[in-house]
């Protein structure tokens, strides 16, 4: 594609989808499914930088999520913060979590990584489950609706088609941010050490501040996931921590391909349709979340897009016999 | 002429028609209950209840002369889908939501039906928070409040039991954790001296008990409290675990738990609980009520199933509501909200009854035990 019309055509496709909702009715029901689908979205694209750069997989990342929802909930419900304080303040508190969390892990590979990262998850779920100044059991009510306001421009948000503005701009930040990594001197060094730790290290790439910078990165993209998600339900308890995030987030990153940019986005979209639109119940519904996964990681490592494979070498170029000889 | 004539009467048939259908056009009741899980059959059968209400509402005329439809949506008792499922019912435009069985989730939907402007009536849930009105001003709950409850409890550990050593085996959630406090609260406001010799807490799909019925064993209570809302799976695995780790000591299940499903899954390990509760269908003086007997008999008709309580504060939900708004004659949530809060109404399936000014549905509570797998009621403690 000419590169001066692809600039243009991303802006147009971002344009184009802001206006997903309307073309698909505009009922009360699709704004909630696409505003949803943009925060889980966002809570997996923290984890696909993981995952699918670093080749590690952290069963964490809800903590994360939850770090963003709960200090929202403190801050909004406490001091009366607004939304960009509050988002400001749950970057800031899941920075210094991931901070400590990375520094722990950072010799850290494959299972013991895995297993580390669960034990951080369970310990987040009983400490939100228990502790008084989390809510406790009851969790944290009377969070204030999305009310912003930067001098004479006010914007509020009290049902889901008001808040699609913000959660599909933050998808799109969380989208752009991803790109700009996967093509930034970190997301290479990501992948050299996931993909050839030795010759990482020969290059000079420091894996384990690698590692921790990735988790730095990848954590307040899930973080802010948390932060939306707070404004859109007006009450955090720790079921933001249960395993239904984890599998959601795990899923969506692993079930379009991994590396894909768009793959979450599109994961999470197929889950939530399934879940809101043809849901077959909870139980079937969770069977099917589950086995999807299973599929997908048993027999189909690059995911959905590893179907089409085969397709794409019918239309690839076949080289000219000009470039041969130039070769 | 003969073309005037004509167009008179397809014009006067439209009018009758349109005038027809709006009457006709359903008044849509939004329904949240666990459908699947653990609590999935007794959501089912409030469900069934409120279905039952419905076609009783439906058949004396309805509401404004508009039937009832029911929208049904499975919450899977998580806090999340809950959200998710009461966005579904505002958008399929409903005029009242009827939800709760976990307080966890009554606690997260009621902002989100609240910012929606529409009308949201707890039935069972039973956390003190719902009505505290940070999540939802013009709150109404049905089934007796955690603190309603530890005050019943709390009487029967100092008064009936004269327990001293007491032991909780508590559900880990708002529900849980609430109504201990409850408890506890009540017996310091007695002045009772006592201790809690052992608390095991556990989160609500646990159905394994062994390990903690061992350490609660081992402490030597006079009297073990469990607070369990699992009523479907949970309960009842609690109450015969309980019986075969030969628990010393009266075994007190919280009130509004025991359900009749619950002591019919139990089986003989049920027989010598304790528990209380403010709804009995066959008991008097619910069983001389014209609208118990009523409700009672369509639930076996539609459904041939006898309503328990759960099924009962359903029901009534719903005919308090379309008792509200055909008194009103308007669907909008604040009339009807504050004709509900604080007020009364007359021939409920409950009898004669009175809400509180912040919500709460005011209610008698009747202890009882179980004995040969039937429940017997006791001479209430003062």
């Amino acid at each position: 594609m000419n590169s001066a019309f692809r600039p243009v055509l991303i802006a147009v496709l971002a344009l184009a989808g802001f206006f997903v909702p309307t073309l698909l009715g505009g009922s009360g029901a699709v704004y909630s499914a696409c505003v949803l689908i943009a925060i889980f979205a966002v809570m997996s694209y923290g984890l696909d930088t993981v995952v699918s750069d670093l080749g590690e997989v952290s069963l964490a990342h809800t903590v994360f999520f939850a770090v963003g929802a709960y200090t929202t909930a403190l801050l909004s419900t406490g001091p009366g913060f607004g939304p960009i304080a509050t988002l400001l303040g749950a970057l800031v508190v899941v920075s210094l979590i991931a901070a400590a969390l990375g520094y722990i892990t950072l010799g850290l590979r494959e299972f013991a990584f895995s297993l580390v990262t669960y034990a951080v998850a369970v310990v987040g779920a009983n400490l939100a489950q228990n502790w008084s100044f989390l809510g406790g059991s009851d969790g944290l009510r009377g969070i204030p609706a999305f009310n912003l306001s930067l001098g004479p421009l006010a914007f509020s948000a009290k049902n889901d088609q008001e808040l699609w503005p913000i959660a599909y701009i933050l998808l799109l930040i969380a989208i752009y941010v991803v790109y700009c990594f996967r093509r930034s001197r970190l997301g290479q060094a990501a992948m050299m050490s996931h993909l050839n730790p030795r010759l990482a290290t020969m290059s000079g790439i420091d894996l384990q501040r690698t590692r921790l910078q990735v988790f730095l990165f990848s954590a307040p993209v899930t973080a802010s996931a948390g932060w939306l998600y707070a404004y859109q339900r007006a009450y955090v308890s720790a079921d933001v921590l249960e395993t239904y995030f984890l599998i959601l987030m795990l899923t969506a990153v692993v079930l379009v391909g991994r590396r894909v940019l768009l793959g979450p986005l599109i994961g999470v979209a197929l889950i939530q349709v399934q879940e809101k639109f043809l849901s077959f119940g909870g139980y079937t519904d969770k069977i099917i979340l589950g086995s999807v996964l299973v599929i997908t990681l048993a027999f189909l490592p690059k995911g959905l897009l590893g179907l089409f494979q085969p397709l794409t070498g019918l239309f690839a170029r076949r080289p000219s016999p000009v470039s041969e000889t130039r070769l | 002429m003969k073309t005037i004539t004509i167009l008179v009467a397809a014009a006067i048939s439209t009018f009758a028609l349109t005038a027809a259908q709006a009457q006709q056009n359903p008044v849509k009741v939004g329904v949240i209950f666990p459908l699947s899980g653990g609590a999935g059959p007794q959501g089912q059968h409030v469900t069934q209840a409120i279905q039952a209400m419905a076609a009783i509402i439906n058949e004396s005329g309805g509401v404004m002369g508009r039937p009832i439809e029911i929208l049904s949506r499975d919450d899977e008792s998580t806090p999340a889908v809950g959200v998710s499922r009461a966005n579904d019912l505002i958008s399929a435009g409903v005029s009242v939501i009827i939800e709760g069985w976990n307080s966890p989730v009554t606690l997260a939907t009621q902002p989100v039906i609240n910012r929606a402007g529409i009308l949201d009536i707890t039935a069972v849930s039973k956390a003190d928070p719902i009505l505290s009105g940070e999540g939802n001003p013009l709150a109404i709950r049905l089934n007796s409040s955690n603190s309603q409850d530890g005050a019943v409890i709390a009487n029967y550990l100092a008064k009936t039991a004269k327990a001293k050593r007491i032991a909780f085996l508590t559900q880990n959630d708002a529900y849980g954790n609430g109504a201990q406090a409850s408890i506890e609260a009540e017996l310091k406001k007695l002045g009772y001296e006592y201790e809690k010799v052992a608390e095991e807490k556990f989160p609500f799909a646990q159905a394994d008990f062994r390990v903690a019925l061992t350490n609660v064993k081992a402490a030597n209570p006079d009297v073990t409290v469990a607070i369990n809302a699992n009523e479907g799976l949970g309960l009842p695995a609690l109450i015969r675990q309980a019986k075969q780790s030969r628990l010393q000591g009266p075994f007190v299940a919280a009130v509004g738990t025991v359900a009749p499903s619950v002591v019919s899954v139990a089986g003989d390990a049920a027989n010598g609980l304790i528990s209380a509760d403010i709804y009995f269908p066959d008991v008097e003086p619910f069983a001389s009520f014209d609208a118990n007997k009523k409700f009672v008999a369509k639930t076996q008709e539609m459904f041939k199933y006898t309503p328990d309580k759960f099924m009962a504060l359903g029901a009534t939900s719903l005919q308090v509501w379309a008792m509200a708004v055909n008194e009103l004659k308007t669907l909008d949530k604040e009339p009807v909200a504050k004709r509900i809060r604080g007020g009364s109404f007359k021939g409920t399936v409950f009898g004669d009854v009175t809400f509180q000014a912040n919500g709460q549905l005011q209610s008698k509570h009747l202890p009882f035990t179980v004995e040969g797998q039937k429940i017997v009621m006791l001479p209430a403690s003062n």
